[in-house]
Parts: structure tokens; C-alpha cells; sequence
């Protein structure tokens, strides 16, 4: 491993050339290159705040920034993966004439990602601004939570980068892994809290039996967890609408659970150094593709 | 430095041989008991050695294992037993604008190629001017590369990898493009690169170009050296080889 780790730093500047290439060519085709980018993240979130907040009538506050700051990193996660599962069988004309290490890749798929990520959380912030000043400076666009961002990015990044590595090497001998993904990524959406809060979820388990462990199972998908420490880093508490026994309810946020955290941060770096081993070991036989 | 080059000791390589097609899960799961492993040996012990200087020609027909060979020496294999030793900085011309991309531009291009050639940006930077003069590209050279004709991709190839300032060139039958103009610029990079002491292997089907830069030849047949001598020598036999079936 650590062979491999001085043979990705000799080739880290081809690694940055990639990036810069992957963004120059996401953006390049279009004038309005970045925008468009940003467009798709904010017309989804538009849609989800007015189906939620007008057609199922949901009265939580500052619903539209709840949903930014579980989206966008969902987005990220979601790009990555798909990215760089096509980045190695993409490449493999190139693979198989010229020698560089191939974890670059993927890896620099899962960083221009990233990239892309820091740079719609700062449009995300000037969203979260003019809802201030429009609102008649009522909620505050953030807290001294915001300090946490960095210490939630690092252990995402290594999430995303281990399944990264795990599905561009297996995408290679197995197509169907990008058909599978791309499923699994739709059915994620809809059990991680994006369009709701990890509160709803605890108040309609409250009073089931096994409620308290089905909880802790559904928090202990990374992506879930991630999601909901996002959104107490980024979004100032507000009144949650949710349905407790059978009554819809205004409450306050519900206390952030390290404990469950923790757990997701073992398990993404755990993750990584599986992944980067996996691929290491996969990666002199791409080019013998049979 | 050392006398040798380029030092190759019993390589061996076999392949997995699939009859298939294309990978998927659905095979894996059926054919998970049966695992019906057909091995195709491409290599079957090749051993030779290039000194410093040398001009390395390999003949064979199609199939004998010269391009595995060449992709060994150039790192993107991995034997299956022997070894390889190499001894100076190499540079692999497998296929000419290997990694171009085509919405990006030849200026862009020659950053990223020279990069995977392993030359840092800087030395890129420092270099790219001399390029554009080599490949002829001047009016080109902000244009995308897919707006390019394939000789104009060729000739980009090939100017950015002779300038990454390489100790031992490998090179597969990458020579025959461009014009009669670009040929005899590329012959005579090769002969001022070998008047510096560099280091050529190279694959060829042309006895002619064979003839006119080579000094050592070796033949392959069925992933084995079968001869090992003189220009003249070995292309004879091999032609008479020919000439028989």
C-alpha cells in the first residue's frame, strides 16, 4: 500500500491536470458553463419545496435551505459514484497504451466532484443570505455550527472516495454494477433524509415496536447520517412539521447523535483503505479485460 | 550508467482467454463452478538485452507477441514470471495521441499528454512552443483536437512525445503517418536522437524503414526469440520464412 500511495504522489500533478480537465469540460461546452450545473440542484429543490410545502402542505420552517443542505452533498455522492464507475472503462483505450496509475482515474472523477460541491455550498450560502434579507432578517443564515463543515467533509470525501475506487475497478469487469448503482442510488434518495427530516422518521417509529432499533439501523446507512449532520452544520434550527401519533406537530431539531456518528466515520475510512486496497489489487488486470 | 539498457529475462505472459464476450454478472454467477479458464500463452520465455545506443528492430507476424512485448517493457503489463530491467528514463510511444481528448483543445492536449508522459507542468510549460514548431500546428493549436485531421493528430502525438527528453524510446509501428515531409522529420529526430546516444526499440513490418534505422534485429515467432542478429541476417531469414508458406 504504501508503494502505491509514493506512485500516486510522483503522478499527483497528472492527477490536478485531470480534474482541471474533467471541470474545463463540464463547463466549457456551454456559456453558461457552472450555472448550468447549479441550475439542476435548484430547480430539483424547487420543485421538492413546492410539492411539500404547497401540495402536502408542510409547515417547516426554512424548508427550502433543509433540503439544499442534504442535496447538494447527496448530489456529490451521487455524481461521484456514477462518474467514476464509467472512468476506468472509459479510459481503457488509454489504459491500455499508457502507464499512469490508474486509481487517478477515479480519484480525480471523485475530486472534481468535490470541487463542485464546495462550490455550490458557497452558492448555497448567498442562497441562504438573501433568504435572510428577504425574510426581513429573521433567520439567521447560519451559526458557529458552520465550524463543522470541514470535520463532516473529511470523512464524506473518504466514504465517497472508498466506494469510488470499490465500483470504477468492478465496473470494469462487471458492466451491470453501473445498471445496479444507478438503482441503488434512486431507491437511497428516498430512504435517506432529504425531502424529510431524520425527526419525522423518529416520531413515526416512536411508538412501534423495535422502533428505537429500526432507527439506529436506518442511521447506520452513512449517507442517512451524513445527511442529517449536514443539515445541523448548515442549517440554523427552526420548527420541524411532523406527525406524532397521528397529530401534526411543530418541534424544535432533536439532539445530534455522536454515538451513530462515530460509527459512520469508522465506517467510511474503513471503507477507504478497502476500497484503495481492492482496487490496487484489481488494477494490473484492466487492461486483460477478457 | 550501465552498458545495458534494456535487460529482459524469461518473460513470460499468458492471458485469460474468454469465448463470451463481454464480462457480466450473470456469466460470473452461471459459470462460477465451472471455471472454464482457457489460457492463451502469448510470451513463452523471451529473454534479449538492449545495450545504451542500440537501434532495436522487432519483426514478427501478426500475433507473435511483439505488442505485449512492447506494452511489458512500456509498464502497463505486468509479467506473469521473468523480469524486466530498465535502466534510463522510457518513453512509450504505443499509439500516437494515446489520451487526446477531443473537446479539448492541441494546447490543452500537449499539458495533459506531456504530463502522463511524465514531464511536471513546468517542464511542459517550458516545452510547448518547441512542440508546436515540430507538429507544424501554429494555426491549429487552439482549435479542438477533434476538428483535427488524423495525420494532424499523429503529427501532435508524436511531436510531444520526442520532446519529453526520453533516454530509450519504444515505438509501434507509429512511424507511417503524416506526409513524406512529416516521415522524413520524424527520421531525422531519430537519427539526431541516436547521435546523442539514445536508446530505440521499435516494431516494424517495413524492411525498408527496418533497413534504415535498425542495427540489431530481433524476430519473434510464437512468443519466443527466434532469431537474434544482424539487420540483414534476420530479415532474410524471416523473409524466406514468408515466402515459403
Amino acid at each position: 500500500m504504501r508503494e502505491n500511495f509514493k506512485e500516486l504522489w510522483r503522478f499527483r500533478e497528472l492527477m490536478f491536470a485531470m480534474v482541471e480537465r474533467e471541470l474545463r469540460i463540464r463547463y466549457k461546452n456551454s456559456s453558461l458553463g457552472f450555472l448550468w450545473s447549479l441550475l439542476n440542484p435548484l430547480v430539483t429543490v424547487a420543485v421538492m419545496w413546492f410539492v411539500f410545502r404547497f401540495l402536502l402542505g408542510n409547515q417547516t420552517d426554512n424548508y427550502s435551505a433543509y433540503i439544499l443542505a442534504a442535496y447538494l452533498p447527496f448530489m456529490f455522492f451521487n455524481m461521484s459514484l456514477m462518474d467514476s464507475a464509467q472512468s476506468v472503462i472509459a479510459s481503457l483505450p488509454v489504459v491500455k497504451k499508457v502507464y499512469f496509475p490508474r486509481e487517478i482515474l477515479p480519484l480525480s472523477a471523485v475530486i472534481a466532484n468535490f470541487i463542485h460541491l464546495c462550490l455550490a455550498l458557497v452558492v448555497f450560502f448567498v442562497f441562504l443570505f438573501a433568504v435572510w434579507a428577504t425574510t426581513g432578517f429573521q433567520v439567521a443564515p447560519f451559526t458557529w455550527k458552520i465550524a463543522y463543515l470541514p470535520l463532516l467533509l473529511i470523512p464524506y470525501l473518504a466514504l465517497v472516495t472508498g466506494l469510488a475506487l470499490l465500483i470504477s475497478a468492478y465496473n470494469v469487469f462487471y458492466e451491470d454494477v453501473k445498471y445496479i448503482l444507478s438503482v441503488a442510488l434512486y431507491l437511497l434518495f428516498f430512504v435517506t433524509p432529504i425531502m424529510y427530516f431524520s425527526e419525522t422518521v423518529f416520531y413515526a417509529l416512536k411508538n412501534r415496536p423495535n422502533g428505537q432499533l429500526i432507527y439506529t439501523l436506518y442511521h447506520l446507512n452513512p449517507v442517512s447520517m451524513m445527511s442529517t449532520a449536514f443539515r445541523k452544520a448548515l442549517v440554523p434550527p427552526g420548527k420541524i412539521e411532523v406527525i406524532d401519533n397521528g397529530v401534526s406537530t411543530m418541534i424544535g431539531p432533536r439532539p445530534f447523535d455522536y454515538g451513530l456518528f462515530a460509527v459512520t466515520v469508522v465506517v467510511s475510512f474503513a471503507l477507504l483503505f478497502y476500497g484503495y486496497h481492492t482496487f490496487n489489487r484489481m488494477k494490473w488486470r484492466f487492461v486483460e479485460r477478457p | 550508467m550501465s552498458k545495458v539498457a534494456i535487460s529482459v529475462r524469461d518473460i513470460k505472459k499468458s492471458f485469460a482467454l474468454s469465448h463470451s464476450g463481454a464480462a457480466s454478472l450473470k456469466t460470473a454467477l452461471l459459470w462460477w463452478k465451472k471455471k472454464r479458464i482457457e489460457k492463451l500463452e502469448v510470451l513463452r520465455g523471451v529473454s534479449f538485452e538492449v545495450n545504451h545506443g542500440e537501434c532495436v528492430a522487432l519483426v514478427g507476424r501478426n500475433g507473435a507477441g511483439k505488442s505485449t512485448l512492447l506494452s511489458l517493457l512500456s509498464n502497463i503489463y505486468k509479467p506473469t514470471s521473468g523480469s524486466i530491467e530498465i535502466d534510463g528514463k522510457i518513453a512509450p510511444l504505443l499509439e500516437l495521441g494515446a489520451g487526446f481528448h477531443p473537446d479539448l483543445t492541441g494546447l490543452e492536449n500537449i499539458l495533459f499528454n506531456g504530463m502522463i508522459l511524465g514531464l511536471t507542468r513546468k517542464e511542459v510549460m517550458e516545452r510547448t512552443p518547441a512542440i508546436v514548431d515540430f507538429a507544424e500546428l501554429h494555426n491549429h493549436i487552439d482549435s479542438p483536437v477533434r476538428t483535427y485531421s488524423s495525420g494532424m493528430q499523429a503529427r501532435l502525438g508524436f511531436a510531444i512525445a520526442v520532446h519529453v527528453d526520453a533516454d530509450i524510446l519504444i515505438v509501434d509501428e507509429v512511424l507511417a503517418v503524416g506526409d513524406y515531409a512529416f516521415e522524413k522529420k520524424c527520421y531525422d529526430y531519430i537519427a539526431e536522437f541516436r547521435a546523442k546516444g539514445g536508446t530505440i526499440l521499435f516494431v516494424s513490418h517495413n524492411p525498408d524503414s527496418v533497413r534504415k534505422v535498425a542495427d540489431r534485429c530481433i524476430w519473434l515467432a510464437a512468443g519466443e526469440v527466434k532469431m537474434d542478429g544482424t539487420v540483414e541476417a534476420v530479415l532474410t531469414a524471416y523473409q524466406a520464412a514468408g515466402d515459403e508458406r
